[in-house]
């Protein structure tokens, strides 16, 4: 099986993360700071040194900051429910994925918070300039992807972030497509918050998720309990990250998150990214010329990341994604990835499109095996 | 006989079963999966035999080409679009108020199976599919529950009772059932309504000898009929696994009421479409299939899949039986129609 779904979760993961689960689950089965006694305590000190790795990878100077979640979709929600406070005018573009359109639409249709979505070009870009336009005195938040989950296109995050900063709107990033491939640093990027699936480009196992919160926000939990301290207050400790993470954490997943930061630290953002870039390249520029396939959004891999989406005369995209996983044992992901707005903009919806999205443990040769069965349809 | 309603009085006469099996009868409860052809007829027969309590379990609605056979409904459930069940049990309880019928508009699935069929004295088969079947058997194995087999398509017919503990069960008769695509139906090679109301008929006769507590004059052969080529043929079954190691009655393993084969029905992105996913199988035969179906509608394939279209409805088959139903969001409808025209 060929794998090239990684825009969805990242498979295989390297050796080092498969080794830790397994390692940690069996040394460190305890609670992080509840009781005090060693065990606890080096499964707190494994939380701290992950959220310090992250701090340090995505540009924020303070550990404390960062919030372990479930996964991106909590993050986002996280992040959106804690700052929007009714009356609020929210803008965001229909490029977003939607762990984000679903909780702005629905703050939006309860008569919570006004709500403004962007459009984008062909090419599969948001203009900063219309970001400018659209923000009020009112506007408390803008949500923006970094990269389209289906097209690819890394959007000028920096742009909207400085036009952020000038109105007093905070800046919610999900760097789902790009947090381990693209360099990402909230303080020079005008970020306030990082939504990251731990699965993803980080390699974590499936089920986590992070949180970076910058100092400009004071978030509101969806969610108060247990913190292994402080248990004599009645109300929820106002510090971070203890005020986001009541209950019992997912230090298993933590623990592989953090052997997966490490490979990618280890193997570094140029690499990996350059890796991506040249199986994409490889992809588009056949793809480019079979007079049978229609490619969507830019092609130039300088301003996207490895999900490339198409359709193929004669089949619907289901129909292809079918075939190609039945007659040819490639996994890929067919539909409206969740991006409806998207694809509806792109003239795409409602059958969508195929989405072919390579990641790092891909080869040349598992992109020439696609090409060639897409040849053969 | 005197406390028994005069409407039984010629069953109570028939010696074996008599006032104290008609009295069994009247307490027994009897589930049928499957309310089509098979379904309506032993369902009238046993409501105007007098059973306790009759449970009718069918996902689908009536359609037009349904009145050629299936005996309960009428040129006016059609025009309401009814369900099988609903409709049914309306017509049942005018037959006879005193039986007490439920319909459940409901798929039978591995997750529901079990309370659906709890508590049956008997089980009739009136379904259309094998995957149906190999269920009903393994709950029929683990709760001990005697179904009766049946199947009608073409002038052909099959049946056969399962009792456990006592007969031989479908497993070990078949270890598995056939791949997707490779059985006819009744939608694509048609079904006479002589051939279904025989295998009803004797269905309902085991169930009779069942619930009346006449276990020993159950049919221990394997029934297969062709009323147009005039031919009879009781199969013995005793020695179908002598060696002891069916999985479901030998061995205790029900696989399919563990789901894993199960398949699966999810709606996808898009234009009203369900993907049906089976358990991989081996590949299907796209000519014969291909055959089979171009007398219902269109059909084009190439070595990737198979389109079949029939008015507003296209079956999209790839080669180890996965399909996209399209024209429609509903699971249920998407099983239902994978099972009339592909066949499972």
């Amino acid at each position: 099986m060929i794998y090239l779904d990684n825009a969805a979760t990242s498979f295989p993961k390297p050796e080092a993360v498969y080794r830790e689960l397994q390692d940690y689950l069996r040394r460190d089965g305890a609670n992080p700071g509840r009781g005090g006694h060693q065990w606890a305590v080096r499964v707190e000190k494994t939380m701290d040194d992950t959220r310090n790795l992250l701090a340090r990878f995505f540009g924020l100077d303070d550990h404390r900051r960062v919030i372990f979640t479930l996964n991106g979709t909590d993050s986002l929600n996280m992040a959106i429910k804690g700052v929007v406070q009714p009356g609020d005018h929210v803008v965001t573009s229909l490029l977003e994925h939607n762990s984000v359109s679903r909780p702005l639409r629905q703050l939006e249709s309860d008569g919570r918070i006004r709500l403004t979505q962007l459009p984008f070009s062909q090419e599969g870009f948001v203009d900063p300039e219309d970001f400018r336009r659209a923000l009020t005195s009112r506007t408390r938040l803008v949500v923006l992807l970094h990269a389209s989950n289906v097209l690819g296109t890394l959007q000028p995050v920096a742009e909207v972030g400085r036009i952020c900063r000038r109105h007093e709107a905070l800046f919610l990033v999900d760097a789902a497509q790009t947090a381990g491939i693209v360099p990402i640093d909230m303080q020079a990027m005008g970020i306030d918050l990082l939504a990251i699936p731990g699965h993803k480009a980080l390699f974590g196992p499936p089920g986590t998720g992070v949180l970076l919160v910058g100092h400009r926000v004071e978030p509101l939990p969806w969610r108060e309990g247990g913190t292994g301290f402080d248990s004599e207050a009645p109300l929820q400790p106002r510090s971070l990250p203890h005020l986001l993470e009541g209950g019992t954490p997912n230090t298993l997943g933590v623990a592989g998150l953090r052997a997966g930061l490490r490979f990618v630290t280890g193997e570094g953002l140029d690499r990996i990214r350059g890796h991506e870039r040249r199986l994409l390249a490889r992809l588009t520029e056949s793809l480019r010329d079979n007079p049978r396939i229609c490619l969507y959004g830019s092609l130039d891999t300088h301003r996207r990341v490895g999900s490339l989406a198409f359709n193929q005369e004669g089949y619907t995209a289901s129909e292809v994604g079918m075939i190609l996983d039945n007659s040819f044992e490639i996994a890929v992901r067919p539909g409206l990835h969740c991006a409806p707005y998207l694809h509806r903009e792109l003239g795409t919806a409602p059958e969508g499109a195929v989405r072919i999205s390579p990641g790092y443990f891909n080869t040349e040769d598992d992109i020439d095996r696609c090409l060639s069965a897409l040849e053969q349809l | 006989m005197s406390d028994l309603p005069s409407r039984y009085s010629r069953q109570i006469l028939f010696a074996e079963i008599g006032t104290a099996g008609q009295k069994r009868l009247l307490g027994s409860r009897v589930v049928i999966v499957g309310c089509g052809a098979l379904g309506t007829v032993q369902a009238e027969a046993l409501t105007r035999a007098g059973v306790g309590r009759l449970r009718l379990i069918d996902r689908d609605f009536i359609e037009e080409s349904n009145l050629q056979r299936q005996t309960l409904f009428t040129e006016e459930d059609v025009r309401e679009s009814l369900p099988k069940a609903v409709a049914a049990t309306r017509r049942l309880q005018a037959i006879n108020s005193s039986v007490a019928v439920e319909a459940r508009v409901k798929d039978l699935n591995y997750r529901n199976a079990e309370s659906l069929l709890e508590g049956a004295d008997c089980i009739l088969d009136g379904t259309d599919n094998f995957e149906a079947r190999f269920l009903l058997n393994d709950v029929s194995q683990k709760q001990r529950i005697p179904w009766i087999y049946g199947a009608a398509v073409g002038s052909e017919g099959l049946t056969m009772t399962i009792v456990p503990g006592r007969t031989p069960c479908l497993r070990c008769v078949f270890e598995s059932p056939p791949p997707p695509g490779t059985t006819p139906t009744c939608d694509t090679a048609g079904v006479l309504a002589p051939a279904v109301n025989l295998v009803a008929s004797l269905q309902v006769a085991e169930a009779l000898k069942i619930l009346t507590g006449r276990l020993e004059r159950v049919n221990h052969s394997l029934v297969s009929l062709d009323v147009w080529r005039n031919t009879w043929r009781r199969l013995e079954i005793e020695s179908g696994r002598a060696s002891g190691d069916c999985p479901a009655c030998h061995l205790g393993r029900y696989d399919f009421l563990e789901g894993e084969r199960e398949s699966l029905a999810a709606v996808l992105c898009g234009r009203d479409s369900v993907q049906i996913s089976q358990a991989p199988g081996k590949q299907l035969d796209f000519p014969q299939l291909g055959r089979r179906l171009e007398p219902l509608g269109s059909v084009s394939y190439n070595r990737f899949l198979l389109r079949f279209r029939l008015k507003e409805i296209e079956i999209a088959v790839f080669p180890d039986g996965r399909s996209i139903v399209k024209g429609t969001r509903d699971p249920q409808e998407a099983r239902s129609l994978y099972s009339r025209y592909i066949g499972n």
